[in-house]
């Protein structure tokens, strides 16, 4: 039995973990959901011991413990598989599975090989993989990565005594489908060895695997349900805290945009290893969605409209221009803004002030014979402080200390007060409360009305089907399928999702 | 009071304690006679640690810039007799190509400053080698002295040099605080990635980051060559360490994006000041590089952000 009690944690700015109960007994499987930015990989994190809480307690079979990092937590049963895989590519599969851990074949100074292949023929036959442990891992499937990676976390069977506690956070998200029901099957089987906590995004597979589905939002547990008593949508109900309804993407403010113009025109444009032959064109009020899986080639369009990427093929003109010396500089010129998915990276510079980096990009502007006009700069930010309603003190605030939706609100103040009219977002919406996200949707439509174009890579599938007029399914770096939607006439979920995989 | 909320105000709080521990050990130390020699000495060295502060702002390093000032109080006093004060624009020049070749190799060909201006440094004492044929030269008298004599005179009391390090100083606070080079800067020092997705051209703002501090590196050799009216391959040897030092624990960290040139300033007169306490305290010459050395690490480690490095090696 493995048990937090009121536990909490906070990070500057962000109350991330809000006096969280959690239990999970022995061969229980306990599905975890929420939004991004609920709460839902910090509470993960406290569990394998990556986080130390700031309140509350955990505890194991009654005994208070306290985890100082993740090998401390293995110590204990806990064992972590991750989302984005934490093999290393280049090691054995042998090796992998007993990564730290090769002492207990160490003779005499040397690794005995065929003690360690034999021991992980074991592991392996536990997740009912039949392949040779000497392997290179970059030869297998995504799919047996994962279960490798599965094999490696049941090791600690061997090596520990008492429970075995295993988070899967979106084992599946990289699967076919007749791989996620082997998976399924499998940690079934496997509850006879250890209990699971299942991190995913599909609701219905977590429905599907699940004993009890804990859902989180705003870092709080808001509701425990068994699988009995489970349906979808009052799951969403809570998570989204209302109803998700057509109000939330501000859907009856999407105009129709103007066909006439060209904002930016791909022609076949490729990028080795990135994209293939992708064409579209971007106009005045348009969103234009690119919807894909990860590493889909989705951020690499993004960063070729940007400059930061060169395509070996195809044409791109941006507003009329042929792009041909491709610098950010010049997208910058031209108009063209970028929003990252890495807020706290890349979109502000933490350690500068509100309006240093609102003119970050258009110093420019503010300046004569490069010194800057700095009232000029504040009365600028001032004025968007206003316009955005950004919750800061005052412009001389470290932006590094803002809460998320007010750093997005400072980002895009950057390229819309230069008068960009060409804006990339890549994720805008990631670990945004709800509130800010409806921010950053009434500014998008905002951004339409004043003939702007929008590429967007959205956080959520929901997302990207209410927010644009046009979406492209791209899976493996080549456009798969072109969906145009109106407000009442949109692509249904399951259309997008038969294309991306 | 948290400590992060003292952090920023600790070099100036370290230079005001040192100052009196030393002070009341030999009051003679607090006579302002002392005070305004200690600080004409400490120029050359200030100077050269005011351009590695542009290095070490945006998370470089310059271990070229001893090297660099060697090299031009060899140039200058070897252009000295034909071009006059002419030898300091070849000085300048000299610097600024210098250091613009460390930030092109480090930012075109991705080799990190500090072993691009370790190499870069290599060549500069090399090149100072071979212009001297490896002796020391002497300035004479009366051309120094009517070339660059306004560089060590004294007005009411106070020697030149010092005023020569305040009008740089100004000068670099200046590009620092109000141009928009400055605030590229910062930008690239603070979070480089941002300052891409911005769209600025953080290669060039790299390359002159490097440049300044050849430069300033050069000008510091001049000045030090002229004051000891000559140069040599290795005149400026042992300024390398405490100006690094000087910037360290002024408070601009080695991962860059705080500090700044005021910091400098005082880290330098709190090198000055350790210097001088162990002529006091009776501490060997020798052992200052020893003393210099250990003071580094633990400023290092004290102000350094783990935040930012991924891996150490």
């Amino acid at each position: 039995m493995y048990q937090l009690n009121k536990v909490d944690k906070k990070f500057p700015g962000v109350h991330a973990l809000k006096a969280v109960d959690f239990t999970i007994g022995r061969g229980e499987i306990v599905g975890l959901v929420g939004e991004n930015g609920a709460g839902k990989s910090t509470l993960m994190k406290v569990i394998y011991g990556a986080y130390q809480p700031d309140g509350g307690t955990v505890t194991i079979d009654g005994k208070t413990v306290r985890f100082q990092n993740p090998r401390q937590a293995m110590d204990h049963g806990i064992g972590m598989v991750f989302q984005e895989q934490s093999l290393i590519t280049n090691l054995t599969v042998m090796e992998n599975i007993f990564l730290g851990f090769e002492k207990q074949f160490v003779r005499f100074g040397v690794v005995d090989w065929k003690a360690m292949a034999e021991a992980a023929r074991k592991q392996l036959a536990k997740v009912k993989l039949d392949i040779d442990p000497g392997m290179i891992t970059a030869k297998l499937s995504f799919a047996q990565r994962q279960l490798v990676e599965l094999a490696k976390v049941l090791t600690l069977e061997e090596r520990v005594e008492g429970d075995l506690v295993i988070l899967l956070d979106e084992p599946t998200s990289v699967l076919a489908r007749e791989e996620v029901e082997l998976l399924f099957k499998l940690v079934r089987e496997l509850t006879s060895r250890a209990s699971f906590i299942f991190v995913s995004h599909r609701m219905d597979e977590v429905l599907e695997l699940s004993d009890r589905i804990y859902v989180m939002k705003d870092g709080e547990v808001v509701d425990v349900v068994d699988q009995a008593a489970a349906n979808i949508d009052s799951i969403q109900h809570k998570m989204v805290g209302r109803d998700v309804d057509k109000e939330y993407y501000r859907e009856q403010r999407q105009g129709a945009y103007d066909p006439d113009r060209v904002l930016v025109s791909f022609d076949g444009v490729t990028v080795p290893g990135r994209y293939e032959d992708i064409s579209f064109d971007l106009h005045p009020g348009e969103v234009l969605c690119l919807v894909g899986t990860e590493g889909s080639g989705r951020e690499a369009i993004l960063r070729t409209i940007f400059g930061l990427e060169k395509p070996a093929e195809g044409s791109v003109r941006i507003k009329g221009q042929e792009i041909t010396r491709f610098n950010a500089r010049q997208s910058v010129e031209l108009g063209v803004g970028y929003v990252p998915r890495e807020r706290k990276v890349e979109g502000i510079v933490g350690g500068m002030n509100v309006y240093e980096n609102m003119t970050l990009s258009q110093m420019g502007n503010y300046s004569s014979a490069g010194v800057l006009r700095i009232a000029e700069e504040k009365a600028l930010a001032q004025k968007w402080i206003d316009r955005l309603a950004i919750k800061t003190p005052s412009v001389f605030k470290d932006c590094g200390g803002l809460s998320g939706g007010n750093q997005q609100k400072v980002v895009l103040a950057k390229w819309r007060s230069g008068g960009s009219d060409i804006i990339l977002l890549d994720h805008p919406t990631r670990g945004l409360d709800i509130g800010a996200k409806e921010d950053v949707y009434d500014m998008v439509r905002e951004m339409c009305d004043a003939g702007a174009g929008i590429i967007l890579v959205a956080d959520t599938l929901e997302e990207a089907i209410g927010l644009s007029h046009t979406i492209h399914v791209v899976k493996d770096g080549k456009t798969q399928k072109v969906f145009h939607g109106s407000p009442g006439n949109k692509p249904s979920l399951f259309d997008l999702v038969h294309y991306m995989t | 009071m948290t400590l992060e909320r003292i952090k920023p105000h600790l070099p100036w709080i370290t230079l005001l304690a040192l100052v009196l521990i030393v002070g009341a050990a030999d009051s003679n130390f607090l006579r302002p006679q002392n005070l305004i020699s200690m600080t004409a000495d400490i120029m050359p060295l200030f100077i050269m640690a005011l351009g590695m502060t542009f290095a070490i702002y945006i998370g470089g390093i310059d271990l070229s810039a001893q090297s660099v000032a060697n090299m031009t109080t060899v140039i200058a006093t070897v252009t000295l007799p034909t071009l006059g004060i002419g030898a300091a624009l070849v000085c300048i020049a000299a610097g600024l190509i210098f250091g613009a070749i460390s930030g092109y190799i480090t930012t075109k060909l991705l080799v990190p400053s500090f072993v691009s201006t370790l190499a870069v440094g290599g060549v500069a004492y090399s090149s100072a080698q071979y212009l001297s044929g490896q002796r020391a030269l002497y300035m004479d008298a009366g051309l120094r002295d009517s070339s660059f004599g306004w560089m060590v005179g004294k007005t009411a009391g106070i020697p030149h040099e010092i005023l020569v390090g305040l009008v740089l100083l100004l000068a670099m606070l200046f590009l620092q605080s109000r141009t928009t080079f400055g605030r590229a800067l910062k930008a690239v020092g603070a979070g480089e990635l941002a300052a891409v997705a911005s769209g600025l051209n953080v290669t060039r703002i790299k390359v002159i980051a490097f440049a300044l501090s050849g430069m300033l590196a050069a000008i510091a050799g001049l000045l030090f060559s002229v004051k000891l009216s000559g140069g040599s391959p290795t005149l400026a040897n042992g300024f390398l360490l405490p100006a690094i030092v000087a910037v360290l624990v002024g408070g601009t960290p080695l991962t860059g994006g705080v500090g700044g040139v005021v910091n400098t300033l005082i880290g330098t007169l709190i090198v000055a000041v350790i210097r001088s306490s162990m002529l006091y305290f009776e501490i060997d010459a020798t052992m200052q590089q020893m003393v210099f050395g250990i003071i580094l690490i633990v400023a290092i480690a004290a102000t350094i952000d783990r935040s930012k490095l991924r891996v150490v090696k």
